[in-house]
């Protein structure tokens, strides 16, 4: 196995601990873990992982976010149509307040980018997604510095069984 | 007016409390820290506790709450004795009208609230469900219009959700490093989405390391630490300081689970401090990626004792989720 497809493997086990830790409080747990398993190829694997009584639970929660998606989705795409249609009626108000109007842009660019950065947040409104964010953030954290202790660990008993060969 | 015993005021005794402007100075201030002392109940009590909070406290109002910035509501009027007197009997007197004006302020807003409380539902666990369901019935949201604002449903409902948004935006300054300057949504919304990415690339460049540490993927975590520790004693201290890194992110990550509630409690202190200076340390690694072994040590060894002396049980099937994620056993 070469170095490129281990790191690929190393990472998806760091991504399922990280959401199984949750224990599927939240949805981006939930999210990350059903993202791994649309992969075929990573979908035994991480049944594995997560180990068989979680499965069950898995798969409930997951017909319950697929429905909520479905949910949000059409409400988006709903809103979406009646602000275009909107838009083209009115033309004049977005020009008079311009710095709002712009920081409003900016705003909404920014929370789009931020649902393509946390997992499962294209079906979140602002409100829920901050909170995501600050859980997700945090767990990110833990995760950086498990593996750069992990990472640390091996370099030094690498040295030390490197070491005691040449003793 | 023989029945408003308050007519020696500057209050109009027949106030009917359906706009805020009409509302006295008094009350409205009133309101706005009964509205502030909720808001921080309800949070102290977890999100999904808010609402009800908020509605068990609404029942008692002026009895409950003393009266401490007298000075700034007075502005020259009657002695502070009689004003106290005189307010509770309004108080009382227009408890009955306020009933009526927060049922029909609920009503006209019931279509947004049952909005949010849907998402609230649908984005808990199947586990919180139940509460969240039996949550919409109850969860009404009272907030008062202040002085000078729209009173409209519609901007009312907005403005509880922009408090809720930047409420939110303040836990988020604290976790992210190098946010205390900035103030706009824009501004904060930039330095999270940069952190974010910047954490997610650690993880990937971290695991490229460990795939370049480990010539196979057998990685055995028992033996690594047991090895470490009956081996030599400069590897053992590292094995201390990766097992003391272990236990606190089992810490971090039971605190992880109510992230809001452990920030909040931090001025408590205790094992809750352990957060505090493991995300302190946290922050001091990711400002030098060539970390040096020597400062991680000493924090991680403070950890360790501070983790001593409070006592945080040790809860190993966490644990074995980690060792499951590292314990990759591939047959190639």
């Amino acid at each position: 196995m070469d170095v490129l497809e281990r790191k690929k493997k190393i990472k998806l086990c760091a991504d399922i601990a990280l959401a199984s830790a949750k224990n599927a409080t939240t949805s981006w747990s939930i999210a990350l873990i059903s993202e791994a398993k649309k992969n075929d190829e990573n979908e035994i694997l991480v049944d594995n992982l997560l180990g068989p009584e979680s499965r069950f639970k898995q798969q409930k929660i997951i017909r319950q976010m697929n429905s909520c998606h479905k949910r949000v989705r059409s409400k988006k795409i709903l809103k979406k149509s009646c602000s275009i249609s909107q838009r083209m009626k009115k033309m004049g108000p977005p020009k008079s307040n311009l710095a709002a109007y712009i920081a409003k842009r900016l705003v909404k660019k920014r929370t789009q980018v931020l649902q393509r950065l946390v997992p499962g947040g294209e079906s979140m409104d602002e409100f829920s997604l901050i909170k995501e964010a600050l859980d997700y953030i945090l767990s990110l954290r833990v995760q950086v510095d498990v593996m750069r202790n992990l990472a640390n660990a091996t370099e030094v008993l690498n040295q030390s069984n490197s070491s005691n060969v040449f003793d | 007016m023989q029945h408003c015993p308050y007519t020696t005021m500057n209050i109009p005794g027949n106030t009917v409390v359906t706009s805020g402007t009409d509302v006295s100075v008094f009350e409205r201030q009133q309101a706005r820290m009964k509205w502030q002392q909720q808001q921080q109940e309800g949070l102290f009590n977890g999100n999904d506790h808010q609402f009800r909070g908020l509605v068990e406290v609404k029942p008692d109002p002026g009895l409950q709450y003393g009266w401490p910035d007298f000075s700034d509501g007075c502005q020259g009027q009657a002695i502070p004795s009689l004003m106290e007197d005189h307010n509770l009997k309004k108080r009382k007197a227009h408890e009955d009208q306020k009933q009526k004006v927060v049922l029909k302020e609920n009503s006209v807003k019931e279509k947004k609230i049952k909005g949010c409380s849907e998402e609230n539902s649908a984005e808990t666990s199947s586990k919180e469900k139940p509460k969240a369901v039996e949550g919409p019935k109850q969860e009404y949201i009272h907030v008062r219009a202040r002085r000078g604002q729209a009173t409209d449903s519609h901007s009312l409902a907005e403005r509880v959700r922009r408090e809720k948004i930047s409420e939110r935006m303040k836990y988020l300054q604290d976790l992210v490093p190098g946010c205390n300057k900035i103030t706009g949504k824009a501004g904060m919304l930039d330095e999270i989405i940069n952190y974010v990415q910047s954490l997610q690339k650690q993880v990937e460049f971290l695991s490229m390391k460990l795939a370049t540490l480990q010539p196979r993927l057998d990685f055995d975590i028992d033996s690594l630490i047991m090895k470490e520790m009956f081996e030599v004693p400069a590897v053992a201290y590292s094995a201390e300081v990766a097992n003391s890194a272990y236990f606190q992110v089992n810490s971090l990550l039971e605190m992880g689970n109510n992230p809001i509630d452990a920030m909040l409690r931090r001025s408590i202190g205790g094992p809750v401090s352990i957060p505090e200076t493991f995300v302190v340390s946290s922050c001091f690694n990711q400002m030098q990626p060539g970390v040096t072994w020597d400062g991680d040590l000493h924090n991680l060894y403070r950890m360790e004792i501070q983790q001593e002396s409070s006592t945080i049980p040790f809860q190993p099937h966490k644990f074995t989720g980690l060792y499951e994620g590292s314990n990759l056993k591939m047959e190639l």
